[in-house]
């Protein structure tokens, strides 16, 4: 696009105001013997100065604290939430020592179950419950 | 002509510097008062008010120095607080003394043929006075293209407006100069 006209090319770039002599020199002196202090300049580079390693990394290592935080507190929801459905016998090596203790088995588990239900269990599943000791005349 | 200064590197260094932002804004000052006198003198025409904002300028900008983190160009950031501060100031006295905008653009071609700073040079004052008849932002956006040959891209930063918008404004300007101009013959 052509820009200036005949007539701007003709005037230039002369706006034809003057200022009084030395006006600039005069101005920047007394501007600058003028401008007020600013003490809090010196105040707020303190403040901003060069952070330190920690300084820079400190917000990200809380982040991942906290994301490790929430990740143990879901773990520890699903495992109680989960721990109602028992693994095998044959995966579960508590249970499986637990069966195989006299003690335990006596204390805990033959007091519920009288002779008789072991009998019938033992018939039916074609056991020879004499072959236990079991007395079954009784 | 006055060209739009280019930032030093340096000079913008020493004023994030606590320790030096004084005296480079003393630099600054010496540097920057000319280009940016001429901008503000321009539109209010009268050397005492071009004074007057001049200094407001240089102590609005030292007031928020810390604000200036070197990301814009210190030139546009200057120019800026200059235009604020121009405007407002036309604004002002427009409520003050109760004008229209056709009574403060009567008023501004009064004050130029009353300007006793002149060369008298003739066409440039009648340029002046062709100028002075532009609406304010038309003004602002001539007078940087025109005079300071400014791109579009640094008026924008400093006006915000686009460069599309920049460009059709100059090119009308530019129009109504030429209409003046016709018109007086």
């Amino acid at each position: 696009m052509k820009e200036d006209t005949d007539i701007l090319k003709t005037i230039g770039r002369r706006d034809g105001m003057t200022v009084p002599d030395g006006y600039f020199a005069d101005f920047a002196a007394r501007m600058a013997s003028q401008l007020p202090e600013r003490p809090e300049l010196a105040a707020m580079a303190v403040a901003s100065a060069p952070r330190t390693f920690w300084g820079r990394v400190r917000p990200y290592v809380y982040m991942a604290a906290m994301f490790a935080g929430v990740w143990c507190m879901l773990k520890m929801f699903t495992t109680v939430v989960g721990s109602h459905e028992l693994a095998p016998i044959d995966k579960n090596p508590v249970m499986t020592e637990a069966l195989c203790n006299e003690d335990f088995m006596n204390a805990y588990v033959y007091d519920e179950v009288s002779d008789r239900d072991i009998m019938d269990q033992l018939m039916e599943d074609g056991v020879d419950a004499e072959s236990f000791g079991f007395d079954i005349e009784e | 002509m006055a060209e739009i200064i280019q930032d030093s590197p340096e000079l913008v260094e020493r004023l994030r510097d606590p320790a030096t932002v004084r005296e480079a804004f003393g630099d600054v000052i010496s540097r920057y008062s000319e280009p940016l006198y001429r901008q503000i003198r321009r539109m209010v025409q009268s050397h005492e008010d071009a004074n007057d904002l001049l200094q407001n300028t240089f102590m609005k900008a030292w007031g928020s120095i810390e604000h200036f983190r070197g990301e814009a160009r210190l030139s546009t950031w200057l120019y800026k607080i200059a235009v604020n501060e121009t405007l407002s100031h036309l604004e002002r006295e427009r409520k003050r003394r109760g004008f229209s905008l056709d009574d403060q653009e009567a008023a501004l071609i009064n004050s130029i043929e009353a300007d006793t700073d002149i060369d008298g040079d003739a066409l440039a004052l009648k340029l002046r006075k062709a100028i002075a008849t532009l609406p304010e932002k038309q003004r602002l956006v001539f007078n940087m293209r025109y005079y300071d040959d400014m791109r579009y891209d640094d008026i924008s930063a400093v006006l915000g407006t686009s460069v599309g918008a920049l460009k059709a404004s100059y090119h009308l300007a530019v129009k109504k100069i030429e209409q003046f101009f016709s018109d007086d013959d």
